[in-house]
């Protein structure tokens, strides 16, 4: 086992300003990356709740290998539609002015 | 030969799918009629006419915070996915790269660190794949090869298929449609990446040999382990399409997917000629690659969003392609100017509206025919 590799993270490249300054977009990138992460969880949590209902007690091992069902990952799908929907409410409202 | 996802990875990786799903499908879509409501109006109650081209809305376009928050979110879907797929490969490429190396016993790799990495892919990451397709972190590094391909499916919403091999397809449908080429002998795939556009010919040439070359040496390695893994055989090496060591007329097929729009001016024509120096007579070249040649008329607002790649993701060069001659470098390469053709592959896409619109129903492709003359 090597030390860890750590891969490039940041393209190369021009770095185009969308909203007023580069600040402003950041916090575009960051509230994105947040909603990811509690979509993450939601996830997660809907795992160890599917397993709970099968058994006792369950391992990280368990929660890596679960496999959802077709009608969950479906679910889950329209899950994150409606998180999108109320996360990106605003930006959709403004474009249907 | 690709890397298993924990549980957090794979659900992240989910996000960014959907995420694209939403941006594509909800969001775009309400740009033009936004536009004709707000924009224009406004352009045309200030100079008594309407925009006359994409430049012109790109000025108007650019300063509206409301298409800059749509293009915002577009351009960091993109980050946002291979942010969450390198999270998988970087925690199990040491495995990756040890199961790379047991699989070798079909076809050939050969790599050549000689080769130079062309400055239109150094000069920025083209999709803003960080450190774009070629750079080694490790001895025997495969991880932008990996990267690439399970970037794909998340990028086109599993338009792509199971193989990776949607545009491919396309050309071999087109091919056997349309173009009368007997089994070729030899056939050679430019610009290859990880082989996911050269492995269909190997199976529908069984007795072809087939080649595949790029300058990248990660995704080359990629693309020998993945060829073996699912048991085609296929020869790829480390070199420039602009000038290979490969003789002259030795193959009866050359082909390309996404290869040209990530080149340069310079380079088109010598590509092109490099082509036809290894055609035998009689042989064919076909590039797949992104710009729709079915609309004629001058539509500004749809011109100008046809061009957002360019600027918010990487893909300097594909504006200049499409300004391109190529008609006139197919010919003045000596190809028969009565097969050149500039026209659609169709594919089997499933996503069809949105910001990639009939893109993975329709493909772009160019080709051209050597003289038959020995």
């Amino acid at each position: 086992m090597n030390a860890k590799i750590e891969l490039p993270r940041i393209a190369k490249g021009k770095k185009p300003i969308y909203l007023d300054d580069r600040s402003i977009d950041n916090l575009m990138a960051m509230i994105m990356t947040l909603t990811q992460e509690i979509s993450v969880l939601r996830d997660r949590l809907d795992t160890i709740e599917h397993l709970l209902a099968e058994k006792k007690t369950i391992s990280l091992e368990d929660i890596d290998t679960f496999e959802p069902s077709d009608d969950l990952v479906k679910q889950r799908k329209e899950r994150r539609q409606l998180l999108l929907k109320r996360v990106l409410l605003p930006i959709e409202k403004d474009l249907e002015k | 030969m690709q890397p298993q996802p924990n549980h957090d990875e794979s659900v992240r990786q989910d996000f960014v799918t959907d995420l694209r799903a939403f941006l594509t499908d909800e969001i775009y879509p309400k740009i033009t009629p936004y536009y004709e409501k707000n924009v224009e109006p406004e352009f045309i109650k200030e100079r008594n006419r309407k925009p006359k081209d994409k430049s012109e809305v790109r000025d108007l376009m650019l300063k509206d915070k409301s298409y800059q928050s749509w293009s915002l979110l577009q351009r960091l879907s993109q980050q946002m996915m291979f942010t969450a797929v390198i999270d998988t490969v970087e925690r199990t490429l040491d495995d990756l790269i040890e199961r790379s190396k047991q699989h070798n016993s079909l076809g050939t790799l050969e790599l050549d660190n000689e080769v130079e990495i062309p400055k239109y892919l150094t000069a920025y990451d083209i999709h803003q794949q960080p450190g774009g397709y070629h750079t080694e972190k490790i001895e025997d590094d495969i991880a932008p090869g990996v990267v690439y391909d399970i970037s794909l499916p998340i990028y086109s919403r599993n338009s792509m298929g199971d193989e990776n091999d949607l545009l491919s397809q396309a050309i071999i449908g087109h091919m056997q449609k349309y173009i009368k080429l007997p089994e070729p002998e030899r056939m050679l795939d430019i610009g290859c990446a990880i082989g996911n556009s050269t492995l269909p010919f190997a199976k529908i040439f069984p007795n072809a040999e087939i080649h595949g070359i790029d300058v990248a040496s990660p995704c080359l390695r990629y693309a020998h382990a993945r060829a073996n893994a699912l048991g085609v055989t296929a020869h790829f090496s480390q070199q420039n399409a602009e000038q290979t060591n490969f003789e002259n007329e030795t193959f009866d097929l050359i082909t390309s997917c996404l290869l040209l729009h990530e080149t340069s001016h310079d380079a088109i024509p010598k590509i092109i000629n490099e082509a036809y120096r290894l055609l035998k007579p009689g042989g064919w070249m076909m590039h797949l690659d992104v710009y729709p040649f079915h609309r004629e008329a001058i539509e500004p607002l749809y011109d100008f969003l046809k061009d957002w790649e360019i600027i918010n993701n990487n893909e300097n060069f594909s504006g200049a392609l499409r300004n391109m001659n190529l008609q006139q470098i197919f010919e003045d390469a000596g190809f028969i100017k009565d097969t050149i053709e500039f026209t659609s592959a169709e594919a089997d896409g499933q996503h069809t509206k949105g910001y990639t619109g009939d893109f993975y129903l329709k493909l772009p492709i160019y080709l051209a025919q050597k003289p038959n003359i020995p």
